[in-house]
C-alpha cells in the first residue's frame, strides 16, 4: 500500500512539473542578431541527412561571425539559428517552422531535409511571408505552388539525369539496354523517371524499371528479374542504406552490367566505406563536388576556401548537401548585404534578383524559385575516390566499365 | 529457369525469416508477451558483432555466441525487472509496456550509435555459389545454415532438458505446470531470456547481410509477427515452416507483382490468415 | 445533467482561446482537440469493450486520404470531410468483420496490421494517391490567423461533438453492453446480449471521428504523405493517453490528452535527442505504477465521489 502511494505521488509530481514546463517560457537576447530557424531530423531515419544540414549551417554561421557578422543598414549582425529536431516526422516539420516564426521569431528559415518535408513547411513560409531557403529539395514538384518565399539550391531532377546518359552513350555505343530501379519515394522515384525519359530520348530501350517499397531488406526479386532481361546499363535510385544492399546483392546474384550508375548514395564518402571493393566504377551525379573551382562574392571566397575551412572544422571534405546547406547561409548572407536591411520581405526580393558566383557555383534562381544555373558534376568511385567526368572544365578522369 | 532463382531466393530468404523469428515465437507461445523489443535485440546483437569485428576482428559467425550471451543477460534484466510487474495482465498492458520498454531501448541505441547505417566487409568475403542457372549468395546461405543450426539446438534444448520441458509445460498449461512444482516465474524470466538470445544470435548473423541501423528495427519485428502468425506459435518448427513460407510468398508475389507490393502481400497473407485460421498452419492456438 | 453542463462551460471557454492572440497556442490546442478526438473513439473499442485497438492509425489516414482525393476532384472541403467520417466507419464496419472475432493480442496485430496495409496500399496506387510523393490539398484564401482560427473551432466542434456522443454512449445500452463484453463475453453471448453487433458497433464508432479528424488534419496542414498519416505512433498514443486518464471513463481521454501534449511540448523543447525514450518512459512508469490512470489516483485522493 505505502509503495503504491509513493509510486503515485511521483507520478502526480512528474505531470504537474510536466505541465508547469511546458508553459515556461523562453529567454530574451539583448544585441543586433539576425535569427535564422532551422527545423532538422535530428533523429529518426533521416538524421544522417539532418546532421549533414546542421555542419552545413554551422560552418556558415562561424566563418560569418569569425568575420564580424553581417553587415547591413550600417547595423552589424550577429548570425544565430535555431534549432529544432522534429524527429524525421513531417507534420512536427511543419509544426517546428510555424512555432520558430511565431514563437522564436525568426526573420528567415532553412528547410527541413528532403521534398516532401520542404513543400509540407514551405506552406508556413509563404503564410507568413518568411523567406526559405531549401538546400536538399530538387524536385520540381516541391516548387509548383507559385510560392514567392521558397528558394532552393539544388537544380531540378533532369539535370542529375541527362549528362550522365549523355556522356555514356557517347562513350559507348554497345550500352544499349536499361533497367532501372527506384524507391517508391519522392525523390528517387523522380529522378529515375527523369533518367528513364533521358534515355528513351537517347535511343536506349528501357528493358524493366521496378519500383521498391521503403524499408524493403531484399531485393533479391527485383534483380533476378532485371538480370533475366540482360540489361548493359544499371540504374538504381534511393537512399544510402538502399543502395548498398542493392549493391551487395547484385553482386551475389551475379547481375553485371557494362555501367552502374547510383543516385543518391555514392556522393557520400559512408558509401564507399560500407561496399568496399564493390564501389568501384559506380557513376552517380551530385549537384556539387569538392573538385569543382568557383571563385565567389559570398563570406567564402572561392571553392578552395570553402574545403579548407570544412576540412579545419570537420576533416575530410564536404559533399553536395552540406555544401548546399553552407552554401544557403552564405546565399541569404549575400541577400540581406544587397538588401541593406533584414526585413524578410526586403531580402525576399534580394534573393530572387540574385544573379551572383559563390563557392557553391553561379547562383541564380528561375521564377518557380528553384536554382537554374548550376552544372551538375558526374562523377565516377575509382580506387574508392570520386573522380569527376563532367562538365569539361574540371573534369579528373575518363569514364570506366565495369567487367563483365 | 527463372523460377528456379525466385525459388531459392524465396528458400534463402525464408531461412533468414526464421531466424528472425524463432526467439519471438517462442516468447509469444510461452509467457504470452507480445516482445516488441525483439526487433531492437536483433539490430543490438548486430552492432555486438559490428564491433567485436571492426575493433577485435572477431568473425561474426563467432560472435553469436558473444552477442547471444549478452542478449540473455539483458533480456533476463528486462524480464525480471519490468515484464514480470504484469505478466498476468491483460494484452493492452504487455504490449503497451514492451512498446514503452522499445522506445527507451532504441531511442538509447540512436544516441549511442548514431542512425547512420554500417556494414561489415569481411576480409574474405564469401562469394556466390553458382549452381547451374542459379545464384546462391555465400553469406546468405552460411547464415541460413547457422541459423538451422541454432534453431536445432534450441528444438532439442527444448525436448530433452529439464529446463525445456519445463518450458514446454508452462506453455502447454500454466496453471497445471504449477501444481506440479514448476517454478513458472523462473520459467517465463528464462524463456523470454532464450528469447533475447536467440534474436542477439540472429543479429549476429545477419549483420553480414544487412546494413546495421536503429532504423530496422521495425522491420524485423514485422516480419517476425507474420512468421509467427503463419507458423503457429510457442513451436520452433512452426517458426521454420512460417518462415519458409513466407520468404517463397515473397519471393514469387515480388516477381509476379512487382517488389513494390512484396509488403502488402505478405501482410494480406497474414489477414487472411488471421481470419481463417489464427493458429497458423501447424496449428499450435495461443493463448486467446 | 451534469455532464451535459460541465461539456458546455468547457467548451465555451476553449471557444475563448482565441482570444489570447497567439497562433501557435492555437496550434497546440487545435492539436489537444485532435488528440482527445483520437482518445476518445480509441475508449470505445478499447477501454469500453476492452478490444486493444491498434486501428486508429488506419483510420485516420484513411479519412485524410478520402477527403483529400474527394477535394482534389473538386469536392467542397466540409462535404469532403463528412464523407470521409462516414467512409471510415463503413470502412470499419466492414474490417470488423473480418476481425472482432479474433481475441487479445491476434486482435491487437491484425488491427495494427491495417494500417500497413493502407500506407502500401496508397504507395502503390500514385495515380490516385500520389503514392511516395504525396498529395496537396488546395489551400485556404484566408489569412494566417482567420486560418488557425478556422481550423481550430473545426476541430473543438469534432471534438465537442466526440465528447456529446461518448457521454450518450457511456450511460446508454451500447456502453453498458460493452462492458459486460469486456467482462466476459461468452457470458454477455449466453444472457443474450449480441456481441457481433455491439463489437461491430463499437469499433465503428472507434473509426467515424477518428476519420473525421484525419481529414480535418489534412485540410490544415495541405500536404500529406504515408508515413505521416499512418503513422504507428498514432495508434499507440490515443491508448497512452485513454490509459493515462482513465480507462473506459467519460472524461480520462480529455484529461489525458491534455497530458500527452504537455508532456510531449516540454520533452520537444528541452530533451531533443531523447524524446522517444521520454515516451517510453511515460509509457513505462503508466503501466507499472498507474494502470487505472489520473482519474483514479484523484478520486482516491478527493474520496469518492459518483461517476
Amino acid at each position: 500500500m505505502l509503495a503504491e502511494n509513493r509510486s503515485r505521488r511521483l507520478v502526480s509530481a512528474m505531470v504537474a512539473a510536466g505541465i508547469a514546463a511546458a508553459l515556461g517560457g523562453s529567454p530574451v537576447f539583448a544585441q543586433d542578431v539576425v535569427k535564422v530557424g532551422a527545423p532538422l531530423p535530428l533523429t529518426g531515419p533521416l538524421s544522417p541527412e539532418g546532421l549533414k544540414q546542421k555542419r552545413g549551417y554551422d560552418l556558415w554561421a562561424e566563418v560569418a561571425n569569425s568575420k564580424g557578422g553581417i553587415k547591413a543598414g550600417g547595423k552589424t549582425y550577429k548570425v544565430e539559428i535555431v534549432y529544432t529536431d522534429y524527429a524525421s516526422n513531417t507534420p512536427r516539420a511543419v509544426q517546428s517552422a510555424e512555432r520558430m516564426i511565431t514563437e522564436d521569431k525568426v526573420s528567415f528559415l532553412f528547410a527541413p531535409f528532403g521534398s516532401g518535408a520542404t513543400k509540407a513547411s514551405s506552406a508556413v513560409a509563404e503564410k507568413y511571408g518568411i523567406p526559405m531557403l531549401a538546400p536538399t529539395a530538387s524536385s520540381a514538384e516541391v516548387y509548383d505552388q507559385n510560392y514567392k518565399f521558397l528558394f532552393g539550391t539544388l537544380t531540378p531532377n533532369n539535370t542529375v539525369s541527362e549528362p550522365i546518359a549523355r556522356l555514356v552513350t557517347e562513350k559507348n555505343k554497345d550500352v544499349k539496354r536499361v533497367a532501372i530501379l527506384a524507391r517508391n519515394d519522392l525523390f528517387p522515384l523522380a529522378v529515375a523517371q527523369a533518367f528513364e525519359k533521358a534515355a528513351k530520348e537517347r535511343g536506349l530501350e528501357v528493358v524493366t524499371f521496378e519500383r521498391y517499397a521503403i524499408g524493403t531488406m531484399d531485393h533479391s526479386a527485383a534483380i533476378t528479374q532485371m538480370r533475366a532481361a540482360r540489361p548493359d546499363w544499371v540504374y538504381a535510385s534511393g537512399y544510402i542504406n538502399d543502395l548498398i544492399l542493392i549493391r551487395k546483392q547484385m553482386n551475389d546474384l551475379g547481375l553485371r552490367p557494362l555501367v552502374l550508375t547510383m543516385i543518391a548514395g555514392p556522393a557520400y564518402q559512408e558509401f564507399a566505406k560500407a561496399v568496399g571493393p564493390l564501389a568501384e566504377n559506380i557513376t552517380s551525379m551530385s549537384w556539387w563536388h569538392p573538385a569543382v573551382r568557383y571563385k565567389g562574392k559570398d563570406v567564402f571566397g572561392s571553392t578552395e576556401a570553402f574545403n579548407a575551412a570544412w576540412a579545419k572544422k570537420y576533416g575530410g571534405e564536404a559533399d553536395y548537401v552540406e555544401a548546399s546547406s553552407a552554401a544557403d547561409g552564405a546565399i541569404l548572407q549575400l541577400a540581406i548585404e544587397m538588401a541593406g536591411t533584414i526585413e524578410p520581405r526586403k531580402v525576399r526580393d534580394a534573393i530572387a534578383a540574385l544573379d551572383v558566383e559563390t563557392f557553391y557555383g553561379r547562383v541564380k534562381f528561375g521564377p518557380s524559385g528553384q536554382i537554374t544555373s548550376l552544372e551538375p558534376p558526374v562523377f565516377q568511385l575509382q580506387g574508392g575516390k570520386p573522380v569527376v567526368l563532367w562538365p569539361d572544365a574540371i573534369k579528373q578522369g575518363e569514364l570506366r566499365f565495369l567487367s563483365r | 529457369m527463372i523460377y528456379l532463382q525466385i525459388a531459392a531466393n524465396g528458400l534463402v530468404l525464408g531461412g533468414l525469416y526464421a531466424c528472425i523469428a524463432v526467439g519471438f515465437s517462442l516468447v509469444w507461445g510461452v509467457l504470452n508477451v507480445i516482445n516488441i523489443l525483439h526487433g531492437t535485440f536483433i539490430v543490438l546483437g548486430s552492432y555486438i558483432a559490428y564491433f567485436a569485428y571492426v575493433h577485435a576482428g572477431i568473425h561474426p559467425f563467432v560472435s553469436v555466441v558473444l552477442a547471444g550471451a549478452a542478449l540473455y543477460l539483458l533480456g533476463h534484466a528486462i524480464q525480471a525487472g519490468f515484464i514480470n510487474r504484469v505478466i498476468a495482465a491483460p494484452v493492452l498492458i504487455t504490449l503497451t509496456l514492451t512498446f514503452g520498454l522499445d522506445l527507451i531501448l532504441n531511442n538509447a541505441m540512436l544516441v549511442a550509435f548514431t542512425a547512420d547505417y554500417r556494414s561489415i566487409n569481411l576480409a574474405r568475403p564469401l562469394g556466390s555459389v553458382e549452381i547451374g542457372p542459379v545464384f546462391l549468395p555465400g553469406d546468405r546461405v552460411a547464415a541460413m545454415a547457422l541459423a538451422l543450426l541454432l534453431t536445432v539446438l534450441l528444438y532439442r534444448l527444448l525436448r530433452d532438458s529439464r529446463i525445456g520441458r519445463a518450458i514446454v509445460a508452462v506453455r502447454m498449461d500454466r496453471e497445471a505446470a504449477a501444481l506440479m512444482g514448476v517454478d513458472v516465474k523462473r520459467i517465463n524470466a528464462i524463456t523470454f531470456a532464450i528469447g533475447a538470445l536467440m534474436a542477439g544470435a540472429a543479429g549476429a548473423l545477419l549483420s553480414i547481410i544487412f546494413p546495421i541501423s536503429p532504423l530496422n528495427s521495425a522491420t524485423f519485428l514485422g516480419k517476425a509477427f507474420v512468421v509467427c502468425v503463419l507458423g503457429g506459435l510457442g513451436s520452433v518448427p512452426g517458426a521454420m515452416v512460417g518462415g519458409l513460407v513466407l520468404g517463397m510468398v515473397e519471393s514469387f508475389g515480388s516477381y509476379w507483382m512487382g517488389p513494390e507490393h512484396a509488403v502488402t502481400i505478405s501482410f494480406a497473407l497474414l489477414l487472411v490468415l488471421l481470419f481463417v485460421r489464427p493458429s497458423g498452419l501447424l496449428g499450435r492456438r495461443g493463448y486467446e | 445533467m451534469r455532464h451535459w453542463i460541465a461539456l458546455a462551460i468547457l467548451a465555451l471557454l476553449l471557444a475563448a482561446l482565441p482570444l489570447a492572440g497567439n497562433n501557435y497556442l492555437l496550434r497546440l490546442a487545435t492539436i489537444v482537440c485532435m488528440y482527445a478526438v483520437m482518445a476518445q473513439s480509441w475508449n470505445f473499442i478499447g477501454g469500453l469493450a476492452g478490444y486493444p485497438s491498434f486501428a486508429t492509425a488506419a483510420f485516420f489516414g484513411f479519412g485524410a486520404y478520402t477527403s483529400a482525393i474527394l477535394q482534389n476532384q473538386g469536392v467542397p472541403m466540409i462535404f469532403g470531410w463528412g464523407v470521409a467520417g462516414l467512409a471510415s466507419m463503413a470502412f470499419a464496419a466492414l474490417i470488423g468483420g473480418a476481425i472482432l472475432h479474433l481475441r487479445g493480442h491476434y486482435f491487437a496485430i491484425a488491427s495494427l496490421i491495417i494500417a500497413e496495409m493502407l500506407r502500401e496500399i496508397v504507395n502503390t496506387t500514385p495515380d490516385l494517391t500520389g503514392g511516395g510523393m504525396g498529395l496537396n490539398l488546395p489551400i485556404l484564401r484566408l489569412s494566417v490567423t482567420a486560418q488557425a482560427q478556422f481550423f481550430f473551432y473545426a476541430m473543438l466542434a469534432l471534438a465537442v461533438l466526440c465528447m456529446a456522443v461518448a457521454i450518450v454512449i457511456h450511460h446508454g445500452k451500447l456502453g453498458f453492453g460493452l462492458r459486460c463484453i469486456q467482462q466476459n463475453e461468452d457470458a454477455a453471448n449466453m444472457l443474450g446480449v449480441n456481441t457481433y453487433a455491439y463489437k461491430t458497433a463499437a469499433f465503428s464508432l472507434s473509426a467515424v471521428f477518428v476519420g473525421m479528424a484525419g481529414a480535418i488534419y489534412a485540410s490544415w496542414v495541405n500536404y500529406i504523405e504515408p508515413p505521416d498519416v499512418f503513422d504507428v505512433l498514432l495508434a499507440v498514443k490515443p491508448l497512452v493517453m485513454v490509459l493515462l486518464g482513465g480507462l473506459g471513463t467519460v472524461y480520462g481521454p480529455a484529461i489525458g490528452s491534455v497530458i500527452l501534449l504537455s508532456f510531449e511540448e516540454f520533452v520537444w523543447r528541452n530533451l531533443l535527442t531523447i524524446h522517444a525514450a521520454a515516451l517510453g518512459v511515460i509509457i513505462v512508469v503508466l503501466v507499472l505504477f498507474l494502470p487505472n490512470g489520473i482519474l483514479a489516483l484523484l478520486r482516491e485522493r478527493f474520496g469518492r465521489r459518483g461517476a
